[in-house]
């Protein structure tokens, strides 16, 4: 079975101007390490492709098991003039859930 | 040890008005806060006004207020609102008017504005503050013409005010989401202004509860299948406590629950660096954030820090960025996938044929990739699928561009390739803002806190 980070994780993901916030939400402190270990920036990045314009950065929330990611340049130009039917990044974060993780 | 009890009334315009109606009548509150206004509220308010001086504000305070006023009222419960949006003076009045017709006389309603700097550009201008934007470092300059609205992120300063004047209602423009909260934790709880640990802490409380719903059970992705009568969620009740701890819960007998799962997931909504979540009051750190379950629907929040108040204020400007032009069509099987191609194609050409001008196109799958569209995903290839939608959006100079791209989707219907439906009717053309956010030194700006008594 291949692990993915919805196994690991819940999420939730909002707009900030051209930025996108995706919050992943660890199920166990063990998932929470696994995450911190295999969902870096970059990874992020490579998931999502030409999708995120800029750069991404992570942050740890470690008492409640959490990871958050700044994604610039990912709403088309900001909430208010994105072509995209998503244009508030609502569900940015079901996209990361489904990225896959190397089983270990 | 002293606490103060804080109701979540509504989190956006248009938001549902029976949480609240729900919340007045059963839960043990002595504050309705409620946040009206997003990013482009703002420019959509200021539209608004410019139209019809008397207008400018979130209008659904009006209906709002009807339905909670008279159990606040008997109750004694007070309700901050940003509902003033670009007009807190036209909203008060409205506000007075309905005070009067529902025979509430004495009750305060206090406006709180100094947060709108759209007269002032050209003197800030000249003073040297630059007004770039933080986002992309561009000068003001390349938008000034079209900038439609300038309002400042200000803090909770007036609603202290309006509070220790002993308002009842406060109509606010712009403040921050977390100052309709912040406000009554500082006048009841008597932090100073530079109390930037209790400060901090009780941001980080607002953050949690200003959306609503999100913190209870709305939207919550880690287990919604279990979460109970969504459709009567319940809204954030919380009790803040003077040492800056507090614990949320929400309207008994209400759906949806709350748990640390839950505000786990609202902590991180809409969140840059947690260690330095800016507001004009303070910034507040909520990385290190503990949460406990306390009880059934009952989560204690803790170990949340601040730090100075940044020295410059947030503003954000709107300006005019154009008009979106939609088409959707449907194609069916057999062949959806090509024929869905060909009518793309078709459109196009005849776009073309109109000479249309655009400056950004986009098209999606609906229920295949329209959530991220071809940069993650690519159309289905599969012969059998049984439908297709397709979605083309436009972004262009002009409102007569944008309707072409209605106008020339029509001829699917009956020129098309085989199997076109679900064009439907013109839909309306948007306009669209941009947003522009700058930084304004924070002594330049003078919050006013105006209080009226309702009169017979």
């Amino acid at each position: 079975m291949t692990l993915r980070v919805w196994d690991l994780a819940h999420g939730r993901s909002g707009d900030k101007g051209d930025i996108c916030n995706i919050g992943l939400i660890a199920r166990s402190d063990e998932a929470y390490k696994i995450l911190c270990q295999q969902v870096t920036s970059e990874r992020l990045q490579d998931h999502f492709g030409e999708l995120i314009k800029g750069d991404v950065d992570r942050y740890e929330l470690p008492n409640i098991n959490a990871l958050n990611f700044v994604c610039k340049g990912a709403l088309d130009g900001g909430g208010t003039l994105s072509l995209r039917s998503d244009h508030l990044g609502k569900v940015m974060y079901t996209w990361l859930l489904r990225m896959e993780l190397d089983d270990e | 040890m002293k606490s103060v009890k804080l109701g979540t009334g509504l989190a956006f315009w248009g938001d549902s008005l029976r949480p609240a109606i729900d919340m007045v009548e059963r839960a043990d509150i002595q504050y309705l806060c409620c946040d009206h206004l997003a990013e482009l509220t703002m420019s959509i308010l200021s539209k608004q006004k410019s139209r019809k001086p008397d207008l400018g504000y979130t209008t659904d305070i009006i209906p709002f207020l009807r339905g909670v006023l008279p159990r606040c009222h008997e109750r004694g419960i007070k309700i901050i609102s940003n509902s003033g949006g670009s007009n807190p003076e036209a909203c008060a009045e409205k506000v007075i008017e309905l005070c009067r017709e529902l025979g509430f006389h004495g009750m305060k309603v206090a406006t709180v504005t100094g947060d709108d700097i759209m007269d002032r550009i050209d003197d800030l201008l000249e003073e040297g503050i630059e007004l770039a934007n933080i986002d992309t470092g561009q000068q003001l300059s390349d938008i000034r013409d079209k900038v439609t609205q300038a309002n400042v992120y200000i803090g909770c300063d007036g609603i202290v005010e309006a509070l220790e004047q002993g308002a009842d209602i406060v109509i606010c423009g712009r403040v921050t989401d977390a100052a309709l909260y912040l406000g009554p934790m500082r006048h009841e709880l008597g932090w100073a202004a530079d109390d930037w640990q209790s400060l901090g802490a009780g941001t980080g409380v607002a953050h949690c509860i200003e959306c609503g719903g999100q913190a209870s059970g709305g939207l919550y992705s880690g287990g919604w299948q279990d979460m109970n009568s969504l459709s009567s969620l319940g809204y954030p009740v919380t009790e803040v406590f003077e040492n800056g701890e507090a614990t949320l819960s929400k309207t008994p007998q209400t759906g949806g629950a709350v748990t640390v799962g839950t505000v786990s997931e609202q902590l991180v909504y809409e969140v840059l660096d947690p260690a330095n979540y800016l507001t004009a009051d303070v910034v507040s750190d909520v990385s290190q954030i503990k949460l406990d379950q306390v009880g059934p629907d009952q989560v204690h929040i803790h170990n949340v820090k601040g730090k100075p108040a940044p020295e410059t204020l947030k503003v954000n400007m709107g300006y005019r960025a154009g008009f979106v032009g939609e088409a959707q069509f449907t194609y069916t099987w057999p062949d959806a996938v090509k024929k869905a191609k060909a009518g793309l194609a078709f459109l196009n050409e005849r776009l073309e044929q109109v000479d249309f001008q655009s400056t950004h196109t986009r098209v999606e799958y609906l229920g295949h990739n329209s959530m991220w569209g071809p940069e993650v995903s690519d159309p289905p290839e599969d012969p059998e699928l049984e439908e297709l939608v397709v979605r083309f959006a436009a972004r262009c100079p002009t409102k007569e561009e944008a309707q072409k791209v209605f106008t020339e989707s029509v001829p699917l219907y009956n020129n098309g390739p085989a199997g076109a439906s679900g064009i439907g009717t013109r839909p309306p053309i948007k306009e669209l803002y941009g947003i522009w956010p700058c930084l304004i030194p924070r002594e330049l700006i003078t919050i006013k806190t105006t209080v009226t008594e309702v009169t017979a």
